[in-house]
């Protein structure tokens, strides 16, 4: 020490500079903020007020916990609420549900484009049979429900809905959350149907559908969750998923609604990857600015209107196919960050991830880590523990900046659908997955297991099977025996109104829920609003 | 065929995830690779008639949905029906370990996983494209000769000159080579003896690996020199950019047993006696 002090003895470091995953410097320690800097009322406050940096409630998770949601789906209907049930047996305290491609995209099980994909990466659900089946036995006004489902959320709610009023409970009493965000699906995802401008409206007419009759569901679940895994930083992910924010607000706006009668039922949905301080700083820079966006540049008045709600995901793009067991330590830390940082509920990654869907054990362990964070490290016994931590206010502060000038960029092109349409978020989270790739070909970056400490013979892993030729058969018998058993008038004139419907300018909820009460399928409903809207083919950046 | 490797990054099936297709495509533009992207959802119909009409070497299939095995073979089929099976086709993607043998038993030429270098994928399109031209005007006028390494020629001839019959044509050192050669007639082509000369000649290298045996074919051609430089712009390894002297008055030059069916390959040409 003395010797450093006088000088004799040169601070050495690892590297000539440090800097966070998204690039942030890394100074060697922080301290106070310089005199005359924003003083911790201004960008803090309390826990439960505004801006909301400390978390959305005073007693955060000394009052409730956060939601453990496991997104889970696969194969048929009755297989995943197989899993359901499964997962409910097991602690699990809200429901999640992926849904395959072809059910994301629009097309019935039976489909053409199709084939190779029914219930690989969720539960093919083709019309209102399915969906019964897929909650058969779940109570709907006990349970809360997020379904990932974007272009077609319209219709899966719908058929949500008519699902819980056959069970004797009221839209009014369903609670969840549909993803519906179908801005970052040209981004990042490519589950998109239709073009950008009927895309939007197909939102807002969900949005203002349920301000009215679903009041207890999230309507979107705007997520940077995506972009993120596409290769975009902390930084971008932030930039990004607020700016679509400011689009979907904009375009309900537009559509004559008042700002507080449909911002409380915005949600959000971030990733959560390995920069173990930067992630827990990112959630509270996110909800400052959404804070400070809603209250000082829409002018809502309601507080609910302030509090961005958002689930996390661990990042499945950060897990190894290489020694897997060792996911289970990365999706501890990711998962650990969403906590401080203040998330309302969470997923863990199961540790096969990298090798196919997870098997029952990894399911489990990644319900476990999520049990144990809560019941055994002590994170959830006071509010917003990293709090006052001189780096991670900095960063907090440095990532709201970074993200604020992207937005501004992104308002300069005309929003976010001008800047999606240009491909400008497109190429710059592809800019930034390849310097990743590039940083880790280099060995810049370690990644354990990958490109250091590898291991010579990796045991082989045993992954869960699903899909495959039996179940698109008895997909294809079933839609078959559904259309034979309908009454084929009533399909008929429910799909005409619905054309007639998307063709002119009403909110377009009411005639998707008589479609599905017809057991029109989700493919003639799509391919009903193809026929109007068009499809989107993307440009190429 | 000269000039860059084309290829054509594709995506079959409904999966939308495409940072890695995309990260690959720009990692193998920057190893000097065309590269075309096909975009999402694309058909097996589709993504052939893109790789024939851009005339790529090889195509990379990339499915995160665990729907490959039954999009890669889609593409394979394809490929066979419209005669497009000379273009290398390589998949990436969450690919169990079984599923990727299974499909390399139907064709495909490699199954990338998550974690694998683009280096390593650069590397092995590299190495396994078929980039050849077009078949040439003349094609070999014979086989001249098939050189036989032994250890010693004396020995060896007991075979040659009393079982077969055979008459020592020429005998000849081509210090170069580190070499003593034997030519033997046999109809209207050669058996050419090799002794080492020395324990660093590449036959005694031969040996010591091998044992004796036949070392290699040698084709007789128009012209070493066009022959060389065509097998170099098809990618093949040569070991000889440029003719050099043989035994017998013949310019020679070898392509690599990796580029030639495991078989040391010799083009010849007799040189004009004057």
């Amino acid at each position: 020490m003395d010797s450093e002090i006088a000088g004799t003895k040169p601070l050495t470091e690892r590297k000539p500079e440090y800097r966070t995953a998204s690039g942030i410097v890394v100074d060697r320690v922080y301290g106070p903020a310089p005199d005359g800097g924003p003083t911790d009322a201004d960008r803090l406050g309390e826990p439960g007020a505004y801006p909301f940096a400390r978390g959305i409630q005073a007693t955060m998770y000394r009052g409730k916990l956060w939601t453990m949601r496991q997104y889970a789906g696969f194969g048929s209907a009755r297989q995943t609420n197989e899993r359901f049930h499964f997962l409910l047996s097991q602690g699990q305290t809200g429901l999640s549900t992926a849904f395959d491609l072809p059910t994301q995209i629009g097309y019935d099980a039976d489909h053409s484009l199709a084939r190779g994909e029914v219930g690989r990466v969720g539960v093919s659900i083709s019309s209102l049979r399915d969906m019964e089946q897929l909650f058969d036995g779940i109570p709907l006004d006990r349970v809360t429900t997020s379904m990932t489902i974007n272009a077609p959320a319209a219709v899966l709610l719908a058929m949500y809905m008519v699902t819980g009023e056959k069970q004797g409970v009221p839209p009014e009493k369903l609670a969840g959350t549909i993803q519906n965000d179908i801005l970052k699906e040209y981004v990042a995802r490519g589950t998109y149907i239709f073009p950008p401008q009927p895309s939007m409206r197909l939102i807002t007419d969900v949005i203002s559908y349920c301000a009215k009759h679903l009041p207890r569901f999230n309507t979107i679940s705007i997520s940077g969750y995506h972009m993120r895994e596409a290769g975009s930083t902390a930084v971008q992910e932030v930039a990004f998923t607020l700016a679509n924010a400011r689009a979907y607000v904009d375009a309900v706006l537009g559509a004559g609604l008042d700002v507080d009668a449909f911002a409380p039922r915005l949600s959000f949905f971030f990733n959560a990857h390995n920069d173990f301080f930067e992630e827990a700083a990112k959630f509270r820079a996110a909800r400052r600015m959404w804070a400070r966006m809603m209250r000082d540049e829409y002018g809502a008045a309601d507080p609910r209107s302030w509090q961005m709600r958002f689930h996390t995901q661990t990042g499945g793009s950060t897990l190894t196919a290489q020694q897997p067991d060792n996911n289970v330590v990365r999706v501890t830390l990711q998962a650990l960050a969403a906590v401080l940082g203040g998330t309302q509920s969470l997923h863990t990654n199961a540790r096969d991830e990298a090798l196919g869907l997870p098997s029952e054990e990894a399911a489990r362990i990644a319900l476990r880590t999520q049990q144990i964070i809560a019941h055994e490290s002590g994170a959830a016994n006071t509010v917003d523990p990293l709090g006052g931590s001189y780096y991670v206010e900095a960063l907090t502060d440095e990532i709201e900046r970074q993200a604020l000038a992207y937005m501004e960029q992104i308002e300069q092109m005309g929003g976010a659908v001008a800047a999606i349409e240009q491909g400008f978020m497109q190429r710059e989270i592809q800019r930034a997955a390849y310097e990743t790739q590039l940083a880790i070909e280099q060995g810049q970056q370690i990644v354990v297991g990958v490109n250091a400490y590898t291991l010579e013979d990796e045991a082989a892993q045993s992954v869960l099977r699903v899909g495959g030729d039996e179940l698109e058969q008895a997909a294809q018998t079933g839609l078959q025996e559904l259309r034979a058993g309908r009454v084929a008038q009533r399909v008929a004139a429910s799909l005409q109104a619905l054309s007639a419907a998307a063709a002119g300018e009403a909110n377009l909820m009411p005639v998707i829920v008589d479609a599905v009460r017809a057991y029109c399928t989700l493919g003639e409903i799509c391919d009903a609003l193809r026929a109007v809207f068009g499809e989107y083919r993307p440009g190429h950046f | 065929m000269s000039g860059p490797i084309r290829v054509l990054v594709a995506k079959p099936g409904l999966d939308g995830h495409d940072r890695g297709a995309l990260v690959v495509a720009q990692g193998l533009r920057d190893a000097g690779m065309e590269v075309v992207y096909t975009g999402l959802r694309q058909s097996a119909e589709q993504i052939v008639r893109a790789a024939l009409d851009e005339d790529v070497d090889c195509i990379g299939l990339s499915s995160l949905s665990g729907a490959h095995m039954a999009l890669f073979p889609a593409v394979l089929d394809e490929l066979r029906r419209e005669g497009g099976d000379d273009i290398l086709v390589v998949g990436g993607g969450v690919i169990p370990p079984e599923d990727a043998q299974e499909l390399r038993k139907m064709g495909l030429a490699a199954v990338f996983t998550p974690g694998s270098p683009i280096r390593d994928m650069a590397e092995f399109i590299q190495s396994n494209v078929r980039r050849l031209s077009r078949p040439p005007a003349t094609p070999p006028l014979a086989i001249d000769h098939v050189g036989i390494a032994v250890e010693n020629i004396s020995d060896a001839l007991v075979f040659y000159e009393r079982q077969l019959g055979c008459q020592v044509e020429s005998r000849e050192d081509i210090p170069a080579q580190k070499v003593r050669v034997a030519l033997l007639r046999v109809g209207e082509a050669h058996i050419e003896l090799l002794e080492p000369l020395g324990d660093d000649s590449p036959v005694a290298k031969f040996l010591r690996a091998r044992g004796p045996g036949m070392h290699h074919l040698a084709y007789l051609v128009d012209d070493v020199a066009a022959w060389l430089a065509r097998a170099k712009a098809d990618g093949l390894r040569v070991l000889d950019d440029e003719p050099r002297p043989g035994a017998g008055r013949r310019l020679v030059g070898f392509v690599h047993p990796k580029s030639a069916s495991g078989v040391l390959t010799e083009y010849c040409q007799a040189v004009d006696d004057h």
